[in-house]
């Protein structure tokens, strides 16, 4: 493997980035002894917040906090407003996509996508055929994976459409950064984001043509891995955090139960998936959704965000064609890159994939989280061989991509501070325009040499930073 | 063929029900094949007919009183042109490839489509595949439950007409067929049978065509249509919650007679919602 990496804080000569350099200079200065008793510091206040992330897989459903390193990813303003621009054109892509997909099929009809890839995918839901949204908009908030290359240049991963996290510990690890060490945030300019709760509920009221529509967000509940985000979003919203038997449909309208008696809902944040929404409609085992609130918004009675059926467009296999929805919808040349991708589900690109397992990463197109993936270079033979035969079984489920090499970021280690591999997932808001807050969610893979950053997968954070240059 | 149906299902509860949510599926629409005379359902209170996702009529009956029976009926009376043997539909059938819990297809069930079909994607193939399923899974009331799988019947070797109709979809999705679950009453002369049925369509190159695996049918000309899906729980005429009421107790009658002009005839069943 080519040890071609791209380092966010040193050029290839080892120099200091000019965007970095104010925080090289602070780190320089900074007794050893001090950093680790912040970094301690740090550890305590994460954990008697609460803010913890439940690990799949594991028979406990143990309760792990999400490691939080101080050394921030730093992004230069102009380059951020090339990666702003290129997430707002692709989301609104995306959301143009899903319009069209549950309309006209104008994309169909032109044949850029072909009918049965997205038509008979499990993310298409015919329950939103020829229904209109207000303002069109489904997927409201979204998070694009974004990781670099060997040379710096940015690529998209994946889009979420669905119920995408980690947003509470973008937030939370910038109020940790600003309490730890306020002396940084005075010496040079960085992009404030603290107005994303105010922006999230902005979006949601502006997804209903109410003028003050009433706001919940809805929760899987406490065993939910990411029920600490559902939480903490309510609270900075100032909105109720309610479990599906916290709401009831009456007349084809939602409402809350109070103390003081039923009270009417307009925009459900839901941070539960379409198929636990409504078990006389989907799943009837569920027991975290709401009977009937299906046919409420579908009578255009209550606002779902995301709305039903965006998993269509964030699909795997869908991914190929985003670039492409971008110069259909907006006759734009997209602005990021999408990484190469071989489908196997086509004979001839399954072949090739098999050939090169070794050197590729293969996914799972429904998967997300980082179970049920290969990286290749980093897998051992019987992982492989296992891989290909599932891959064999069901070629219809993957696709596989060459292993980028993932730009790096200096973080403390127990040996002291190394390079470890970070990807970047700003988040998308579509309200009565596409806006972002600067930067987004860094995740580093704590590992050396590992390339999953899932929380999932022992990944940490990373306050990010976009620094006026 | 003139159907003139009288259904009626009353739920009793030995305690006190707190609310209770239904969405019934019990009123027919107008099709190529079918055409509604007149329709009531009648409900404890007033409900406003929606469409559901599949195009189906659907009332969602929600109350919020306490109760402790519940009583729907729904009656009408429906042509059936039983010449036509096809429905066309403007909207694409992809979506209705894929699998759910209730028709994912077991390795079994993959070799059996096979086994009957090869090559073949037409109407004979599907014909053959029918006729072998209904060998295949006897007929047996009370030997599934209404939870159960197609691959579950099938390994088992009996079930009803929902089994007989989860096992075609499975195997016909499987050979790329897009398949749908149909649910609504069938006329039999045969009185020991039930008159709330369900069986199978598949989409082929241009039209939606029946296959009745129960009652090895390719030609529905008995059959009237309540609502379609991609399994049982997307089309059955009653799925419903309620907070409290403990044990329930459910009886449904359902009367499906001809009512041809001259009327010597009357053929009527009784029976359980669902096969």
């Amino acid at each position: 493997m080519s040890r071609n990496f791209f380092d966010e804080m040193h050029d290839a000569n080892g120099d200091c980035r000019a965007h970095y350099r104010e925080f090289a200079r602070w780190l320089a200065e900074t007794p050893e002894e001090q950093l680790a008793q912040r970094r301690r510091e740090a550890d305590l206040l994460f954990h008697r917040a609460g803010i913890t992330f439940t690990l799949y897989g594991d028979e406990q459903g143990t309760e792990r906090l999400i490691p939080f390193d101080i050394i921030p990813r730093s992004i230069p303003a102009s380059e951020w407003r090339i990666v702003e621009k290129g997430c707002i054109q692709r989301v609104q892509a995306l959301n143009m996509f899903l319009a069209d997909l549950y309309h006209e099929q104008r994309i169909i009809k032109a044949g850029i996508i072909p009918a049965e890839q997205v038509l008979a995918n499990e993310g298409y839901q015919l329950a939103m055929r020829g229904l209109n949204l207000h303002r069109d908009i489904y997927a409201h908030i979204a998070g694009v994976d974004l990781v670099r290359d060997g040379d710096g240049s940015y690529y998209v991963l994946e889009d979420n459409l669905r119920t995408p996290s980690g947003v509470s510990y973008m937030l939370e690890d910038r109020k940790m950064m600003m309490r730890l060490f306020p002396e940084l945030f005075s010496a040079q300019r960085i992009a404030p984001i603290g107005h994303y709760p105010n922006m999230l509920l902005d979006t949601l009221k502006c997804a209903s043509p109410m003028d003050n529509p009433s706001v919940v967000v809805l929760t899987p509940g406490r065993f939910n891995s990411a029920y600490f985000e559902h939480a903490f979003l309510a609270r900075e919203m100032g909105v109720e955090l309610v479990e599906g038997a916290d709401l009831f449909v009456r007349d084809e309208k939602v409402f809350m139960r109070t103390t003081a008696g039923a009270r009417p809902v307009d925009v459900i944040y839901r941070r539960l998936d379409d198929a636990f929404l409504d078990p006389l409609a989907f799943n009837p085992d569920s027991m975290l959704g709401v009977p009937g609130l299906l046919s409420a918004y579908r009578s255009g009675n209550v606002v779902l965000a995301n709305a039903i059926g965006t998993g269509v467009a964030d699909d795997k296999s869908v991914y190929p064609f985003v670039t492409d929805m971008i110069r259909f919808y907006l006759s734009e040349e997209p602005i990021l890159k999408n990484v190469p991708t071989w489908q196997c589900r086509k004979p001839a690109e399954l072949s090739h994939v098999l050939a090169n397992l070794p050197e590729l990463v293969v996914k799972e197109t429904q998967g997300s989280g980082g179970y049920g993936m290969l990286v290749g270079p980093a897998a051992s033979s019987a992982e492989i061989e296992d891989f290909r035969q599932r891959i064999i079984a069901r070629p219809e489920a993957y696709i596989a991509q060459p292993t980028l090499s993932l730009s790096t970021c200096p973080t403390f280690v127990e040996k002291g501070i190394a390079p470890r591999h970070i990807d970047l997932r700003p988040f998308v808001l579509t309200g009565r325009e596409t806006q972002l807050v600067p930067g987004g969610l860094t995740r580093v893979a704590l590992r050396e040499g590992s390339l999953v950053v899932n929380s999932s997968q022992g990944g940490g954070t990373k306050d990010t930073w976009v620094v006026e240059d | 063929m003139r159907l003139s149906i009288s259904h009626d299902t009353t739920y009793h509860y030995d305690d006190q029900v707190r609310t209770s949510i239904q969405y019934l599926r019990l009123t027919p629409h107008d099709s190529e094949r079918q055409h509604v005379l007149n329709w009531q359902l009648n409900l404890p209170r007033p409900v406003r007919a929606q469409l559901d996702p599949f195009g189906n009529i659907l009332h969602v009956l929600t109350m919020d009183e306490p109760h402790d029976d519940l009583i729907i009926s729904a009656s009408g009376e429906v042509d059936i042109d039983e010449h036509c043997e096809a429905e066309h539909d403007d909207q694409s059938a992809y979506p209705y490839l894929r699998f759910t819990r209730l028709t994912q297809p077991d390795e079994a069930l993959r070799e059996f489509a096979h086994q009957q079909c090869n090559s073949h994607r037409d109407r004979d193939a599907l014909i053959r595949l029918m006729n072998a399923l209904s060998e295949r899974i006897v007929y047996t009331p009370g030997s599934t439950k209404v939870d159960s799988s197609a691959a579950e019947a099938f390994a088992g070797k009996s079930g009803v007409c929902q089994d007989h109709t989860h096992a075609f979809l499975a195997c016909a999705r499987s050979l790329g067929i897009p398949a749908r679950y149909v649910s609504g009453y069938i006329y039999t002369e045969d009185a020991g049978h039930l008159a709330s049925h369900a069986w199978a369509e598949a989409w082929l190159s241009d039209a939606w065509y029946s296959f009745d695996v129960t009652n090895g049918l390719s030609r529905p000309e008995r059959h009237l249509k309540l609502a379609v899906g991609l399994d049982y729980l997307d089309a059955c005429p009653v799925r419903g919650m309620r907070r409290g009421g403990g044990v329930e107790q459910m009886h449904a009658k359902v009367l499906v007679s001809p009512t041809l002009s001259q009327s010597q005839s009357q053929g009527q069943s009784q029976g359980q919602t669902q096969q």
